[in-house]
Parts: structure tokens; C-alpha cells; sequence
């Protein structure tokens, strides 16, 4: 019964976690940018590939009565873009919809 | 009494192998002795201490002198030698493991079985005199100013213990005994609030930036860099070693920032102390803790990814 190698323990569980059963792999992060004045900028990097990201921020325009706009990055891919301090709509929003948890999403700023 | 002292005496382990094999009994023990809630025949003991503790309230100075100061001294010492040394063991074995609170069942469990005991001793004396016993608590609160009230509170009354309390007066005990771990209140080590002052309308700045960068023993750069990847903005220091930042920041902001800096850079991540190293080693940094020697690598500083804020054109114009 206790026979270490008889369990069903995978060794590389951690690695490949994510890879199967759900999508987002990797954390994302949510930043927020001052722009002239009162004004702010919230950006999301680091969703998963898989993502329609222009659909995604299309939901988001309409939830948050905001503008927004996907930007193709060289180096970071597919970011979005919303006008507004939007943190704390989009990690609900993204946690509801099942497209990260909790604990993938990183917030930055002040 | 003698049969009491010999279970008492043997160290911790033994305790521990009690408790697995026979805690009902040792639990039973234990409450049969204390006043307690739910045994209705205990009414007659609640009584009974209510009643001494009565008398005790008119004749207390006068009579318990005469006890205690000959009585005290022979309680006082094994009390404090074996039992708070008991308690410190065992509070130090789940600190360095740093999962006290994960592993918040059976710890639990081993404070309450040490109280149990170390208050089954007091409480197996009381059947001689209570008077003498809530004397001897009363001079220990006297005695010992720096423990909480609210960790000794249910000593004296006729209600439980919560575990709180316990583990209130675990950790007292434990900071009496070491005043210079840092377990204790050394953890909330105390900053100075950055000072941020507003310059015009479009930057900010952080004027002690460099004296807090020499508080939290971190290169002024490595603060700087994480500062401006979290508000997502440049900035650089003056010639009056204070941070320029470009945006408007509040005090406010800035300290969360500050804060988030502190818990991923400067504490240790096993024993929170601040007493660390930021070691920079194959392109990864590492928090190397001076005090429990722990040693973990901390996420490198990022700024990703940074949305054009400015002027279009303005940047066109540079480039071009
Ligand atoms: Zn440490």
C-alpha cells in the first residue's frame, strides 16, 4: 500500500501543469501606465496564445464602458489594452470567464 | 503529587508520544482538573471556586502572604524551568519549519496538550488551597508585566482557554526568553514613510529615496528599477539623491509599492526577518536570510510590456 512506487505520483506534474487540461499557462500581468493628467492605461500581457484576444477585448469594451485595443508585440505577443484604471474589472473578469485563476494573475502598479 | 511530577517531568518527546497514544485520558485529565464547560458535575467544583474565590477577594493580602512567599518559590521554579522551556521547544520547531500556520492542526494539538499539562500542574495543586493558587497567578501577572493581560485572562476565570490566547501567550513567552529574535516583534520592522512630494504637474518626487534604500540595505538601483517597472513610468535620480518620477504619485502609492517591495525583496520568505542579502548569481537574484539562513531566488524585475503614453508624434519626430 505504501510502497513509494507503486503510487501514481507524477514527478513532472508541475511542468507540464496547464498544458492539458486548461489553456493559460504562465502568469499575467496587469499593469496600469499614467498618461497625461488624471488619465491611466491598463495593459494585460501574458495571456495564452490560444486566446482570441480581439474577442476578448471586445467582451471587455462592453463590461467595462471602456475603450481598448490589442497590441502585437515583438517580444511580449498579444496585448491588451484598455483605457482606465481597469485592474481590479479585468481579474474578475478573466476569473470568471475561466481564462486564468486567480493565483496566474500578477497585478503591478500602485 | 508525585505520580503528577513524574509524568510532567519527561521532555518533550515523551509528551508527544502521550498524546498520540493516549490524549483522551491526558485531555480528560486535564479538564477534569480545570473548572470546565460542558461536565455537568463540574458545577460543584465551579461552585466551589467561586466560593474560595469569594473568600479570597476579603482575605487575600493578609493570608496569601503567609503562603505563598514560602510556597511561590518552590512553584515558581519548576513552572518557569521546565515548563516554559518546554514551550519554547516547541514553538521553535514549527517556526523554523515555517508552516505553523499550515500545519495548524497538529500544532494546535501540542499547544494545547503542553497548557494542558503545565496548567494540570497548577490546577492539580489547587485541591490543597485555590486561594494559594489564584494568589500565586495574581503575583506572576505582577511579576511578569510584559505578558499580555489578554493571554492570561482565562487564568483566573472559570471559562476555557481559546486557542488564540494559548498561542498569544506561547509567542510571549517565547520573546520574553529571546528578546533578540526575529520571529518576534523584530518582523514589523518599522520604515520610514517615503517622503513624496509633488513637483509641477507631471512628476514626482521621492526625496528619501536613497536613505530608505540604505534602511532596507538594497543597491539604490535595484529599487529604482522595481519602482518604475510597478508604476510604469521612467524616472532617475538627482543630484540631491532623490527620485525624480515622472506622473503624479501619492505618498500612498508609493508606499504600497514600497511595501510589495519589502515582502518579495528584503524579508526573508521563510522566517520574514529583514536581516538578508540580495545576491545577484547567475543572472538570478537570491535573498539570503542572515538570521535562519534560508536562501531563495526572487522573481528578477520586469518591466514587460509599456504602452506608448506619449505623444505620437512626438515620438516620431525623435526617431526620425
Ligand atoms: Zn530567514
Amino acid at each position: 500500500m505504501s510502497i513509494q512506487n507503486l503510487n501514481t505520483f507524477d514527478p513532472f506534474a508541475d511542468a507540464s501543469k496547464g498544458a492539458d487540461d486548461d489553456v493559460q499557462d504562465g502568469l499575467v500581468h496587469i499593469r496600469i501606465q499614467q498618461r497625461n493628467g488624471r488619465k491611466t492605461l491598463t495593459t494585460v500581457q501574458g495571456l495564452s496564445k490560444e486566446y482570441d484576444l480581439k474577442k476578448i477585448v471586445r467582451a471587455c469594451k462592453k463590461e467595462f464602458a471602456c475603450n481598448g485595443t490589442v497590441i502585437e508585440h515583438p517580444e511580449y505577443g498579444e496585448v491588451l489594452q484598455l483605457q482606465g484604471d481597469q485592474r481590479e474589472n479585468i481579474c474578475q473578469w478573466l476569473t470568471k470567464a475561466g481564462l486564468a485563476k486567480p493565483d496566474q494573475l500578477k497585478v503591478h502598479g500602485f | 503529587m508525585a505520580e503528577d511530577d513524574a509524568i510532567f517531568d519527561p521532555s518533550l518527546k515523551k509528551k508527544k508520544k502521550k498524546k498520540k497514544t493516549s490524549f483522551d485520558i491526558d485531555a480528560a485529565l486535564a479538564e477534569g482538573n480545570t473548572e470546565n464547560d460542558s461536565a455537568p458535575a463540574n458545577d460543584a467544583d465551579n461552585k466551589e471556586s467561586a466560593a474560595a474565590g469569594e473568600d479570597q477577594d476579603d482575605g487575600n493580602v493578609d493570608i496569601d502572604l503567609d503562603f505563598t512567599k514560602a510556597k511561590k518559590k518552590k512553584k515558581k521554579k519548576p513552572f518557569t524551568a521546565e515548563d516554559l522551556d518546554s514551550v519554547d521547544n516547541k514553538i521553535e520547531i514549527p517556526q523554523e519549519g515555517s508552516g505553523d500556520v499550515d500545519g495548524g492542526v497538529d500544532d494546535s494539538f501540542d499547544l494545547e496538550l503542553d497548557f494542558s499539562l503545565s496548567k494540570k500542574k497548577k490546577k492539580t495543586k489547587k485541591p490543597k488551597n485555590l486561594d494559594d493558587l489564584i494568589a500565586e497567578t495574581e503575583e506572576k501577572d505582577e511579576d511578569q508585566e510584559n505578558v499580555d493581560e489578554n493571554s492570561t485572562q482565562w487564568v483566573n476565570s472559570d471559562r476555557d482557554y481559546t486557542y488564540d490566547e494559548l498561542l498569544n501567550r506561547a509567542f510571549e513567552i517565547m520573546r520574553d526568553k529571546n528578546p533578540d529574535m526575529a520571529a518576534g516583534k523584530k518582523q514589523k520592522f518599522v520604515m520610514r514613510p517615503p517622503q513624496v512630494v509633488k513637483i509641477g504637474a507631471k512628476k514626482t518626487s521621492f526625496a528619501n529615496f536613497t536613505e530608505i534604500c540604505k534602511m532596507l540595505h538594497r543597491q539604490p538601483k535595484h529599487l529604482l528599477d522595481f519602482l518604475l517597472a510597478e508604476l510604469g513610468t521612467s524616472g532617475s535620480v538627482d543630484g540631491n539623491s532623490q527620485l525624480i518620477i515622472k506622473g503624479r504619485f501619492q505618498q500612498k502609492q508609493i508606499e504600497n509599492v514600497l511595501r510589495r517591495y519589502i515582502k518579495e525583496y528584503v524579508t526573508c520568505h521563510t522566517c520574514r526577518s529583514p536581516d538578508t542579502i540580495l545576491q545577484k548569481d547567475t543572472r538570478l537574484f537570491f535573498l539570503q536570510c542572515e538570521t535562519c539562513g534560508s536562501r531563495c531566488s526572487v522573481a528578477s524585475i520586469k518591466s514587460g510590456f509599456q504602452a506608448v503614453t506619449s505623444k505620437r508624434a512626438a515620438i516620431r519626430a525623435k526617431t526620425a
